[in-house]
């Protein structure tokens, strides 16, 4: 039983990042329709403007700040400048330059910083050798709480933007139709480019987790995180940010409960393919994922 | 402006001069260059097959797939496999290779046609992610030799053809593949360019625009999809067989197993043009030739990309995919329809052909079966008009999905 809940805690603390990232796919996905392949690598980017703030001595909290504004920018800028002309030809388009970007910025960051030294990044939360506490036997570590409190909390906070302000129902009247939304006087384009400032912050944020948790900030930071991400985000529905925390979650729980009890067939190198596997198979049933809205199409 | 008729003296002439021009390229390399621009075009070539399969899915039939990287991994330790532990020879493999790849594709495909879009992308985004790790993975060790890899495929004798004299030592050898990799590139183009001209082709197009109203319309949807993601896929492995018989080597530290190989065949395919038949050529060989350059520029940090990338962005080691990057974002804008598309813009500035009007004069008295007739009749339409998937107007941004 011990194993189990130390497996469960560290899938918890995983999925929560999975999970955070995940928001971010989703709020773009939900306000413009496309998939964000470089929102990984825009974290990255900001984690490393973060890294850059800090040594030069700005505090951590101030920097993780300048980060996430460097990162609302970068989100607002890339929708503003690249998506929106490319969004008028296809879909296809825009899912070749967010590739294109996801490229660009990882051979950018990897020529800066890809050489030693490593540019070490403090956690957010305290994280000396007894800042834990015990749970059924088992050790919590404050780093993976703060984690998944801070990813309960940017939930909380998204769904009441979503729901209870102006800007939530804008974004949720574009989501539904956008064509319709802007003749009812919605400024649909600082909506849109609104939702991609929003995420690219949201996956600063996680980035610089991600980066506390390990250490140190490198350029592939978040490729595999991308890809968990990525499944978590369709296995809940790409347009719900809910369906999105819970499959982030699952996924992470799933793939360390999996690495924890089948450690000759699964073990660590395995545990992705798992995860992998697990959501072909439910695509399979749930088309749309496992809370999303089937689309219906019209001629 | 001049203005040719299709099907006409001239135009056949025109065609005769295009191929004459390739046939020349083609035996220019071997012969007169030296090895390392042989090397260069095999290399081109092999990715051209493979950006020439991920067009048929991606370009013509809209199917997003990020997972081509695991066909060409097939294909690659299909061949290393049979060669090194069953003493096949390496030509048989590319057979193998093409028919595991084939079923593989089809299974893929098979679930995946209840899935649309970008729910698509993820599960082939799955498979891609998911070969190197089985290659890795310690049960599997027994056949793929782990992280190790397979060595010691590549041709031990070569054999003796009449019009190439004999081939000896490593230049010989790197002559030969270049041929093989020739050879297999025509096979590849020929096959491509008669699934796309032919009513499979028109399906593919049919169901990438409007895939309900290609339904509704009677485009058997299930099978074309999955015969042709199945195809591709085989043609994609052949790059693979190709490459593990050209490096001599199959591990899973090669780039273009991983998910980065997708990348890349994705980016030549637009650089080049999607949807057309040229252009994963032509952006194979711009992509390989260029990534060469800038390999050099950025290792003696001289010249224009030299002093930008090294002085004033502080790059350290080779620019060559960031300038990519750059050059293919920009590309989008400027030139949408890739090189290609470019080049025929401008030429059709100069030369005009023009397409054999829609309703042709049709000899009735030999015609068995009015549906067959319409179905020649909109083959005469088809070579003319310019088809891309970047400019499909049913789509929009703002579509709720």
């Amino acid at each position: 039983m011990d194993r189990f809940f130390e497996a469960l805690f560290l899938g918890l603390s995983a999925g929560a990042t999975y999970s955070l990232v995940a928001l971010a796919l989703v709020v773009v996905y939900r306000g413009t329709g496309h998939l964000n392949f470089a929102q990984g690598e825009m974290g990255t980017l900001s984690a490393f403007m973060v890294w850059w703030f800090n040594d030069k001595g700005v505090p951590l909290l101030l920097a993780v700040l300048f980060g996430m504004a460097f990162g609302f920018l970068l989100g607002a800028a890339t929708e503003v400048a690249i998506v929106r002309p490319l969004a008028r030809r296809s879909l296809l388009a825009v899912f070749v330059a967010t590739i294109t970007l996801f490229l660009g910025i990882n051979a950018y960051t990897s020529g800066v910083w890809g050489a030693p030294p490593d540019e070490l990044m403090d956690s957010l939360f305290p994280n000396d050798p007894d800042d834990f506490v015990r749970v059924f036997g088992t050790i919590w570590r404050y780093k993976d709480i703060g984690t998944m409190a801070v990813t309960l909390i940017i939930t909380g906070l998204l769904f009441l933007l979503f729901q209870k302000t102006r800007f939530g129902l804008a974004m949720r009247g574009v989501a539904s139709n956008t064509d319709s939304a802007r003749l009812v006087g919605i400024p649909t384009g600082r909506i849109l480019a609104g939702s991609w400032a929003i995420a690219a912050a949201l996956g600063a944020l996680a980035a610089v987790l991600v980066a506390g948790n390990q250490g140190q900030v490198t350029p592939t930071l978040m490729v595999t995180v991308l890809t968990y991400a990525t499944a978590a985000a369709v296995l809940g529905g790409l347009d719900s940010p809910g369906g999105a925390v819970i499959a982030g979650l699952l996924i992470g729980v799933g793939e360390a409960e999996a690495a924890e009890f089948a450690p000759g067939w699964i073990g660590q190198d395995m545990k992705l393919g798992v995860a992998l596997v697990a959501i072909f198979v439910v695509l399979l049933f749930r088309p749309s994922g496992l809370f999303g809205t089937a689309k219906v199409e019209r001629v | 402006m001049i203005k040719i008729k299709e099907g006409s003296v001239v135009h056949w002439l025109i065609r005769l001069v295009w191929v004459a021009a390739v046939v020349a390229v083609v035996i220019y390399i071997p012969t007169k260059t030296t090895s390392g621009t042989v090397g260069d075009f095999t290399l081109a070539f092999e990715y051209a097959i493979a950006a020439m399969s991920l067009n048929l899915v991606l370009g013509y039939a809209g199917i997003i797939s990020i997972g081509h990287s695991a066909f060409f991994g097939i294909g690659m330790y299909t061949t290393a496999v049979l060669v090194s532990r069953y003493d096949w020879s390496q030509g048989w493999t590319f057979y193998v290779a093409a028919a595991i790849a084939f079923v593989v594709g089809f299974l893929v495909a098979l679930p995946a046609l209840r899935l649309k879009g970008i729910y698509l992308a993820v599960v082939t985004l799955a498979l891609g992610v998911l070969f190197p790790t089985l290659i890795r993975w310690d049960k599997l060790e027994w056949l793929s030799e782990g992280p190790a890899g397979i060595d010691g495929i590549t041709y031990d004798d070569i054999p003796k053809w009449p019009l190439i004299g004999e081939l000896r030592g490593r230049e010989g050898r790197a002559t030969f593949i270049y041929w093989v990799a020739v050879l297999l590139l025509v096979i590849s183009y020929l096959v491509a360019r008669g699934l796309v001209k032919s009513r499979v082709g028109r399906s593919l197009i049919a169901i990438r625009d409007n895939e309900t109203a290609a339904a509704v319309m009677g485009v058997p949807r299930a099978r074309t999809k999955t015969v042709v993601f199945g195809l591709s896929a085989a043609m994609c492995a052949i790059a693979g067989s190709l490459s593990a018989t050209r490096l001599n080597l199959a591990s899973p530290d090669i780039r273009n197993i991983t998910l980065i190989g997708s990348i890349t065949f994705l980016l030549i395919m637009v650089l080049g043009g999607a949807a057309t038949l040229w252009g994963p050529i032509v952006g194979a060989l711009a992509y390989v030739l260029l990534d060469a350059r800038l390999r050099d520029a950025g290792e003696t940090g001289e010249g224009i990309v030299g002093t930008v990338f090294n002085d004033w962005l502080n790059i350290e080691g080779s620019p060559a995919t960031l300038v990519l990057a750059v050059i293919l974002l920009a590309m989008m804008f400027v030139a949408p329809f890739g090189i290609v598309g470019l080049l025929r813009r401008i030429a059709r500035r100069i030369v005009v052909i023009e397409p054999r009007p829609a309703g042709h004069p049709i000899d009735e008295s030999n015609l068995p079966a009015t549906t067959e007739a319409v179905a020649e009749v909109d083959e005469g339409l088809a070579p003319g008009a310019e088809v891309n998937v970047f400019a499909d107007p049913t789509t929009t941004s703002g579509e709720p999905t």
